[in-house]
């Protein structure tokens, strides 16, 4: 199996689907020709021609509103958000129009929205959250967030195929870093399902994204110093999220650490605490434990920006409060 | 000073078979517009008897613009009208008594929603990523047109030159809002020059000239010269909803565009212009009443919905895929 | 445990196995005023009935929990304001200090909590602060899943050593605990858990969710358990459960025990204000018959049986209402002559009865003696506390026809003070031939009772 960046994996899996199927096409601001802002698209304009590959105006709204159309029409639209930051330029195409014209008007809108998400590079207020709870919280629309390169490529396979809008939430941080093998025939990964990370029995630390690579490193501490296990779920997707997983692992371990890194507040933590409180209560030996990233907007000065992201040694206390309780 | 052009009323019957209307279709225009309004009126009665939940909105004096627009789509395209379109979905073939039971609470159905600007430039897109021969007519209203979806939508449309059409009904007030407070241009239609394609202002109570220059503009979208922005004048004739009097519309207004009633205007060319006779007239109107008579018995007898059916349709399954669109 | 200047009265734990306790009365009302150590109410829990002293002299400001409530051990009953402060709106305790790490792998235990000294509040730096301190509050916290698995497998949680934040119980503690088979109802004193290898574990016991208070049906009164009525509803289900019991009868005569009794018995009640009861007797000959059998004073811990050299007997005494039963021990009864043994008895009795217990007045005991016979009964099959091996039933001594031999070697029939005694034992570990010799011993030792003996 070939070793593939999660970029790459991402990109082989949008270019496959392309070539398989006539209806996928690409639309976003500087996909085309240059490639896309990150290059996710680099080459796809040459081969599946401009009408395929559309550089859009800078215009969120008219590129999720006019996928939405393009759907109805029965195509398959994958839209990239520049940043997802911008996405909530088009909120109201994805949530007062896409996310409820299957229950108003029985039609599907199965359009993806590819959204590079995420800090760790100083990018600022505007080009590093990770807004995947805000549409978590909205009836009709699907939520996904990629860890591995292997889980990109095939959720995003997925969100393709699926009928309905897709909100599919790529780090920034892992396009380049994180490197792994990727198969190189077409497959899909299911939506709702979680991915042990990691196998242990004394904490779970429940999380996805880019963190799963702090949760990691956070495990492999506590292993070597205090001897402690930690199991790692990655989620995959936050709509539908895998409950069934999460609660195995809180009747396993009885401790349990929600990591993200969007802000806390109202972020989808709160969600996965509170079904933990109402469906595992008597499984609970500690008190379940929130690791994210404070209500401030996401900084741009270094030492700020990593006050802010959660941090390895953040999540390792976490561990350690929790297993000492 | 205007940019955009101005329609020209149709002047004869001549004029408007070479459109590709003959007479036997006026008749069913006529039927239509009867149909829409009968549809709201009737609705109007069943609100104020308590039945019809929320609130109730009606298109009164927008009926010709609505139905001359539907009767030059061809049948493989699309739009997305508004609420005061009711006309486009008869035209299109919904039938009454879904209406009617739609307005009722008794079934979910396609409801209004004036942010379909975007989307109808996307169903254009499709249409023009498949290079088929199918137009989209995408509706807002001269509220609307303060939105920036508005703009980004005709935006894209323009630079791409997609087969699209758009349609404002301007009935000059946004609820309580005139004209001159939601735009500094003489006309909507002044923009789609700024996009790169035609505007073009019309007499909204004028079904022909609405018509003559809706057909115009989706035969252009179809040979792939690009969106048209058509505006409608009208005057809405009624209040924002049941519940608003709109005592700031003056009287004079309302008096000067009674005496411009679309319904009537038509009936009259057909009188003048193709031989309508009493008898022909009461007939339609009875088929007519009949029609909603029955109607409303029809979704009055429906069930209400079963609320363990709360959760359906929230996501789409694969089944849903299952339309000739997606095939 | 005070919250800023006003002192909380807590349930305390009367004992490492209690984790709750009933509110019967209180004795003061609010507004009332009290010293310190007065007593404010009076709680009966599964193991005592007790009194509980006011840990703050001052104004009983509000009383938080009414009579008839069960509730957890360490939860706030009331709060005192102390004299010179004014009532005030609790504040929010203080975040408790975890306690020094060599302190962490000690059990948990309720004694421990009550012998610490107090941590006493300004305010309240002179008044006798509860049993209750913040740590003793934090060993006591049970962990949902802790709970959960305390009561589908009958564990007492306050039995298992705690190795949490301030000696909390943690998840693998008690799973740790039933693993090791150490699950007992009561702790001994001695020789420390720490041989308990690996054990296999106990039949799981699936206790079925408790049924909803049935309504009363007509000519029914309903009334809801007691703590101690749960405890020992508890304890006698889980002992049929995990001891084998079997019951041996045998037939003693007392007429030897009866004379020197009537002799002692003026010199006993004028010299030590005691009776010599019959009870005092069989007690005093089990001790000594129970060092030939150590066995029968043993225990099974897992795949180990346990036998020690000292003997903790239990008595189970009648409460005054009539409503329960509590079992205080006889420490080290084989130091105890006759005299001795029959003061203890007196003593505990008193106490149990004037609920002036102390918790570790109930625990530790080795082998328990049972007394129906006041009531003129002559045969029972008691129940064993866990984890002893036997329980010993005296039931009536009544007089008898009883063939016995005249100097002449020849049997007549005389009249003869007869009692009838059982012993209940646990036959996975004691054989019946072993409870028979036991019985046979004790029996010899009581018909030959000597006026020299005590």
């Amino acid at each position: 199996m070939p070793e593939k960046t999660y970029l790459q994996a991402i990109s082989d899996g949008l270019r496959q689907e392309m070539r398989r199927d006539k209806r996928v096409f690409v639309i976003g601001e500087d996909v085309g020709v240059y490639g896309g802002a990150f290059k996710v698209t680099q080459g796809f304009q040459e081969e599946f021609g401009p009408w395929r590959v559309i550089d859009a105006p800078l215009a969120e709204t008219a590129i999720v509103g006019g996928c939405t159309g393009a759907a109805i029409m029965g195509m398959r639209p994958v839209a990239e958000m520049q940043f997802a930051d911008f996405v909530s330029c088009a909120w109201d195409h994805l949530v007062t129009v896409a996310a409820k014209q299957r229950y108003r008007a029985g039609t599907p809108v199965p359009i993806v929205v590819r959204c590079p998400s995420g800090g760790g590079f100083s990018g600022g207020p505007f080009h590093s959250q990770n807004p995947e709870s805000s549409f978590a919280h909205i009836p009709g629309l699907k939520v996904v967030c990629p860890a591995t390169p292997e889980d990109a490529k095939g959720l995003l396979v997925t969100a393709i195929e699926d009928p309905n809008p897709v909100l599919y939430f790529e780090h920034k941080h892992l396009y380049r870093r994180i490197k792994a093998d990727v198969p190189d025939e077409r497959y899909t990964t299911p939506f709702g399902e979680a991915r042990i990370h990691r196998e242990g029995e004394d904490v779970t630390v429940v999380t996805w994204g880019a963190m799963v690579y702090t949760a990691a490193e956070a495990a492999d501490k506590v292993a070597e110093e205090d001897g402690v296990s930690a199991e790692i779920v990655d989620l995959r997707t936050i709509i539908p999220w895998d409950k069934k997983a999460v609660l195995a692992s809180v009747e396993k371990t009885s401790k349990v650490v929600v990591l993200h890194e969007d802000t806390q507040t109202g972020g989808f933590g709160a969600e996965i605490v509170a079904t933990i409180a109402e469906e595992a209560f008597e499984q609970l030996d500690a008190p379940v434990k929130r690791i994210a990233a404070p209500d401030t907007p996401v900084p741009f000065s270094p030492p700020l920006e990593k006050a802010f992201l959660p941090q390895v040694e953040d999540v390792v206390a976490g561990i350690r409060e929790l297993v000492s309780y | 000073m205007a940019i955009a052009r101005e329609a020209e009323p149709v002047g004869s019957l001549t004029e408007i078979q070479e459109l590709g209307l003959d007479r036997e279709d006026l008749l069913d225009i006529y039927r239509h517009l009867l149909v829409t309004r009968g549809i709201e009126e009737r609705g109007h009665i069943l609100y104020k008897q308590g039945k019809i939940p929320g609130s109730f909105y009606t298109g009164r004096g927008n009926e010709a613009a609505a139905v001359g627009i539907a009767m030059a789509m061809g049948p493989d395209d699309v739009g997305t009208p508004l609420h005061r379109d009711m006309g486009v979905h008869v035209v299109r073939g919904v039938e009454p008594w879904r209406i009617f039971a739609q307005f009722l609470g008794l079934i979910a159905m396609v409801s209004h929603l004036p942010a379909m600007v975007p989307v109808a430039v996307g169903c254009a897109l499709a249409f023009r990523i498949r290079e088929e021969r199918r137009v989209a007519i995408g509706w807002f209203g001269e509220g609307a047109s303060a939105r920036g979806d508005t703009h980004e939508a005709m935006n894209l449309a323009g630079v791409r030159r997609l087969p699209v059409v758009f349609i404002c009904d301007n009935n000059q007030w946004a609820y309580s809002t005139p004209t001159h407070l939601e735009y500094a241009c003489e006309h909507i239609a002044d923009r789609g020059k700024v996009y790169g394609f035609e505007g073009v202002v019309a007499d909204g109570t004028d079904l022909l000239a609405v018509f003559r220059e809706a057909k115009r503009a989706v035969e252009k979208a179809r040979e792939g010269e690009g969106p048209t922005l058509i505006e409608c004048l009208t005057l809405r004739m009624e209040g924002h909803a049941v519940h608003d009097d709109a005592f700031y519309v003056p009287k004079e207004m309302f008096e000067e565009w009674a005496k411009r009633d679309p319904l009537e205007r038509f009936r009259s060319w057909l009188r003048e212009n193709a031989d309508f006779t009493d008898e022909q007239e009461s007939e339609i109107r009875g088929d007519v009443k009949k029609l909603l008579n029955d109607a409303i018995k029809r979704a009055e007898e429906s069930p209400l919905p079963d609320p363990s059916t709360l959760l359906e349709g929230v996501f789409a399954t694969p089944e849903d895929l299952e339309t000739p669109h997606h095939k | 445990m005070a919250t800023g200047t006003l002192v909380d009265v807590v349930m305390p734990q009367m004992g490492v196995s209690v984790s709750e306790g009933t509110i019967t009365k209180w004795v003061k009302s609010e507004g009332d005023p009290v010293e310190a150590d007065e007593t404010l109410l009076e709680i009966s829990t599964d193991k005592v009935d007790t009194e509980v002293p006011s840990p703050a002299s001052g104004v009983l400001q509000q009383i938080l929990v009414p009579e008839g409530e069960t509730v957890a051990v360490g939860t706030k009953l009331a709060v005192i304001a102390p004299e010179g402060v004014e009532a005030a709106a609790p504040a929010e305790a203080p975040p408790q200090e975890a306690p020094p790490a060599e302190a962490v792998s000690e059990p948990a235990t309720g004694e421990a909590a009550a012998e610490q000294a107090p941590a006493p509040t300004p305010a309240a730096a002179e008044a006798q602060a509860g049993p209750a301190d913040g740590e003793a509050e934090g060993a006591r916290f049970v962990s949902p899943v802790v709970a959960r698995i305390a009561a589908e497998h009958g564990v007492d949680v306050s039995q298992v050593p705690g190795t949490g934040r301030a000696g909390r119980v943690t998840k693998k503690d008690i799973l740790g605990f039933i693993e090791s088979g150490a699950l007992a109802p009561t702790p001994t004193i001695a020789p420390p858990p720490a041989a308990p290898a690996a054990v296999p574990a106990r039949p799981e016991r699936v206790s079925p969710a408790p049924e909803p208070p049935q309504a009363a049906q007509e000519g029914e009164s309903v009334e809801p358990m007691s703590a101690m009525r749960r405890g020992i509803a508890e304890h006698m289900r889980r002992s049929l459960d995990t001891s084998a019991h079997v019951t041996s009868s045998i037939e003693v005569d007392m007429s030897k025990v009866a004379a020197i009794r009537r002799k002692l018995k003026t010199e006993y009640q004028e010299s030590y204000g005691v009776n010599p009861t019959y009870l005092a007797f069989v007690a005093r000959a089990a001790v000594d018959t129970l060092r030939d059998y150590p066995w029968v004073n043993g225990e099974l811990r897992g795949d180990s049986i346990v036998t020690r050299n000292y003997v903790n007997i239990g008595f189970a005494v009648e409460l005054a209402d009539g409503k329960g039963l509590i079992v205080p021990v006889v420490k080290n009864a084989e130091t105890l002559s006759l005299l001795g043994m029959a003061k203890a008895i007196a003593d505990l009795a008193a106490r149990a009865r004037e609920k002036k217990l102390l918790p570790e007045d109930v625990q530790g005991g080795t082998f328990t003696i049972t007394n129906p016979g006041g009531y003129g009964t002559f045969h029972g099959t008691p129940v064993i506390s866990q984890p002893q091996a036997a329980i010993l039933g005296t039931y009536a001594v009544v007089k008898r026809p009883w063939v016995v031999q005249d100097e002449m070697s020849e049997d007549v029939i005389a009249i003869r003070m007869i009692m009838n005694l059982t012993l209940t034992y646990d036959h996975r570990l004691v054989d019946g031939a072993l409870a028979g010799r036991f019985l046979r011993d004790l029996r010899e030792r009581l018909q030959t009772w000597g006026e020299s003996d005590f």
